[in-house]
């Protein structure tokens, strides 16, 4: 029985506030705005998250990188403005434009051959002949999975002028020890060539997808027409994949810019300078040298606004780059 | 709808206003007098084997509560420290390197000066230069020394004999007594064996040979001196001169090269401050017996060394302070000494039986204890200033360079200081 009770008195409560309703709903004009409102800044607290974070980790350490390098700027001591001396002293300094010419190096030695390379591996593994196709993509994403760390430690084996594998086998083919570490050239190689081993079998797998999604007849037709293998690479395979193309360009563009744990840790005994004559030190090398090496966060936060400068002209440049092609075609 | 577009980015900035007083307020709780066993945080680096400390601490003091962290290599908790001064949550006690040492005590108001706790003679026990470099220049002291580097060192006895040389270490060490002798010396070895005869100039013989002044790279007064200074110069022309008598086997230390080098004998010196014996046990354990430790030429040497030190803002002071006097007195550092090799700051430990009878059966049981203790008691004080690692390391990097065919033996000093020149900001 009190179950029917307290049923009854909901059922009033309810037909209460309806009324009610209905009587504001009289009274006021219609709240269709009102509602809106709620409805209209609900997503703003759904994606805030991301911006939160992205303000605090992101956007705020750039505005302050900024600021910091128009001080001399001692994180435990005293913090003198002065203005942008930082950057005439980062004009003039040798070891910047070392790390800028060594950055650019490494860069075009790992970025160029190894997009091309990625790219003719999809090609060939996108052949509907090939076996054991997801058995080789799958192994391509190995090294990937490895850490840096660890790549840098077996690529410093590897190349060591003393005891490492690529001279021994250059002895056997009687060609004297090559000290890589120590040239300019020589250390850019053992560099790229860990960027490259790192990042190969991602790029060939983003290519692969973009590969995945074109018909195959389309390939069928271009066969029938008695297009060579190398033609449809060219005219059917390139083009059809640009805007991932143009996607790794500027993913390598930023990341290769970037370059930090490599050199950092391929030449561990040389601390930060990479070598002693600072001949694979990167930007982002010399940047920490500079604000955490020597403590002179001033200094090394106009290192870092001159590198996001660069990285930002570099990826500009690279996107009217591999737009501009598709004008021209 | 101005106020709403701006609205997002102002509460970003409040919460971020918070995070950063948040941060930077962290002097607030810690009661002053404090609580001698109160829990207290112990920052270290690893490899020097302050886990043992810790637990000997922890035995005489059951009562008391450490929270030990290896924060990383050297540089790595000099960084973390900076961090944490510069604005985060500081530890209660802090191990520094000495090479980082300068930059912090250009700053002593990030510390507490020791004396307010343990009396105007806490530093009177330890060697002078060792507490030297931790005292500021209002006089203030803050860091003990936890150890020094005692430099020796490190040879083949069994390739020694080979080439004709003698093998035990006092006469070594006698008839390399100058660094002249030293170079003459390699190069009968090399004559007669073919092969290099040290590791590498920068650290085998710069680091010696620059350590060996009176003064640095600095006059005592803080001054820069680096490149007028003729023992400076005299030092790294020594290098030069070994490098140019085809000494150099041009492998530097901790590169991949330098421990297979050691246990293949593609070199037959290396330099030993003490708390690289036990790594060069890890990197050659076929070589039992085979080394030898000797004094270097010269008079004295110290590579390496740390202090230890308490944050201004350090929380529980008392406790870390009770671990101080009871750790790092002569006692507790000669104990240190036997458990884990790293040789002690502290002057009476130094002359202690312990540390001057120490031997070691790989190294031949060469008089490894006797050795380092007078390597570091002769060893003469220098003002290092905030820039001494920084202008070391451009000078040791035109070395390196120099061995590996980048630059001539005769341009290699300008190059030095060129690049000193730009480390110091041109």
């Amino acid at each position: 029985m009190t179950v029917t009770a307290s049923a009854t008195t909901t059922a009033t409560a309810t037909a209460t506030v309806i009324s009610v309703r209905k009587t504001r709903r009289r009274d006021r004009p219609p709240s269709r705005i009102r509602q809106s409102i709620g409805e209209r800044i609900a997503p703003y607290f759904y994606i805030a998250p991301f911006f939160v974070i992205f303000a605090v980790f992101g956007l705020f350490p750039l505005v302050f990188t900024f600021y910091v390098a128009l001080f001399d700027w001692n994180p435990i001591g005293e913090q003198t403005f002065v203005g942008l001396a930082n950057f005439e002293r980062l004009f003039q300094d040798p070891r910047f434009w070392n790390a800028f010419v060594n950055t650019f190096g490494i860069f075009l030695l790992s970025t160029i051959p190894q997009l091309a390379l990625a790219l003719g591996l999809a090609h060939l593994l996108n052949q509907a002949t090939l076996k054991w196709a997801n058995f080789f993509r799958m192994t391509l994403l190995v090294p990937y999975i490895t850490s840096v760390a660890a790549t840098a430690l077996v690529f410093a084996q590897i190349f060591d002028r003393n005891f490492g594998l690529i001279n021994w086998v250059l002895n056997i083919f009687g060609i004297p020890d090559v000290n890589f570490l120590s040239s300019q050239v020589g250390s850019w190689v053992v560099i790229s060539s860990m960027v490259m081993w790192r990042w190969f079998g991602y790029n060939t797998l983003l290519y692969l997808a973009g590969l995945q999604a074109l018909p195959r007849e389309m390939y069928e037709a271009a066969s029938v027409d008695g297009a060579s293998g190398w033609q449809q690479f060219i005219h059917l395979t390139i083009p059809s994949l640009r805007p991932i193309i143009i996607f790794t360009v500027i993913m390598s563009t930023i990341g290769g810019l970037q370059i930090f744990t490599e050199p950092l840790l391929v030449a561990p005994e040389s601390g930060l300078t990479c070598g002693g004559g600072r001949q694979c030190q990167t930007l982002a090398l010399f940047l920490y040298e500079q604000g955490f090496g020597q403590f002179e966060f001033g200094y090394g936060s106009a290192i870092g606004v001159a590198l996001f400068v660069i990285v930002v002209v570099v990826s500009l440049i690279n996107f009217y780059l591999t737009t501009r092609t598709r004008k021209a075609r | 709808m101005n106020r709403r577009k701006l609205a997002l980015p102002i509460a970003a900035l409040g919460a971020l206003a918070l995070l950063v007083s948040g941060c930077s307020g962290g002097s607030g709780s810690g009661s002053e007098a404090g609580d001698p066993n109160a829990e207290f945080e112990f920052w270290s680096f690893t490899g020097i084997g302050q886990k043992d400390s810790v637990d000997r601490y922890l035995e005489k003091n059951p009562d008391a509560k450490v929270k030990l962290s290896e924060v990383g290599s050297t540089t790595e908790t000099a960084t973390a420290l900076t961090a944490a001064l510069a604005g985060g949550r500081v530890p209660d006690l802090v191990m520094i390197q000495n090479d980082d040492l300068p930059k912090f005590v250009e700053n002593p108001g990030n510390f507490i000066d020791l004396r307010t706790l343990g009396g105007d003679d806490i530093g009177d026990g330890y060697l002078d230069w060792a507490i030297d470099g931790a005292t500021a220049e209002d006089g203030s002291i803050i860091g003990i020394p936890t150890d020094v580097g005692g430099l020796a060192f490190a040879y083949r006895a069994d390739l020694f004999e080979k080439a004709g040389l003698p093998t035990d270490p006092a006469e070594v060490a006698k008839m390399w007594s100058t660094w002249d002798d030293f170079i003459a010396m390699g190069e009968r070895y090399t004559e007669a064996t073919g092969e290099p005869f040290v590791d590498n100039v920068e650290t085998s013989v710069f680091f010696s040979t620059v350590n060996q002044v009176s003064q640095k790279y600095y006059t005592p007064e803080g001054d820069l001196i680096y490149d007028t200074n003729p023992e400076v110069e005299e030092a790294f022309d020594v290098a030069v001169r070994a490098y140019q008598a085809g000494l150099s086997a041009d492998i530097p230390a901790w590169s991949s090269g330098w421990a297979p080098g050691k246990a293949n004998g593609a070199f037959a010196v290396t330099t030993a401050p003490s708390w690289i014996l036990s790594g060069l046990k890890n990197d050659a354990p076929d070589t039992e017996g085979k080394w030898r430790i000797a004094s270097i030429p010269g008079v004295g040497g110290n590579w390496g060394g740390s202090v230890i030190a308490i944050p201004a803002r350090a929380e529980n002071k008392e406790a870390a302070w009770q671990y101080i006097e009871t750790m790092l007195s002569p006692e507790g550092q000669t104990e240190h000494f036997a458990t884990t090799g790293t040789f002690p700051a502290a002057e009476a430990a130094l002359e202690s039986d312990e540390v001057k009878s120490y031997t070691d059966p790989f190294y031949g049981d060469s008089p490894i204890g006797q050795i380092m203790s007078e390597s570091v008691l002769n060893f003469q004080s220098f003002y290092n200033g905030p820039d001494t690692s920084a202008i070391g390391a451009a000078l040791l990097n035109a070395l390196v360079d120099m061995q590996a065919g980048n630059v001539a033996p005769e341009d290699a000093w300008q190059r030095g200081l060129d690049s000193a020149k730009a480390a110091l900001g041109g």
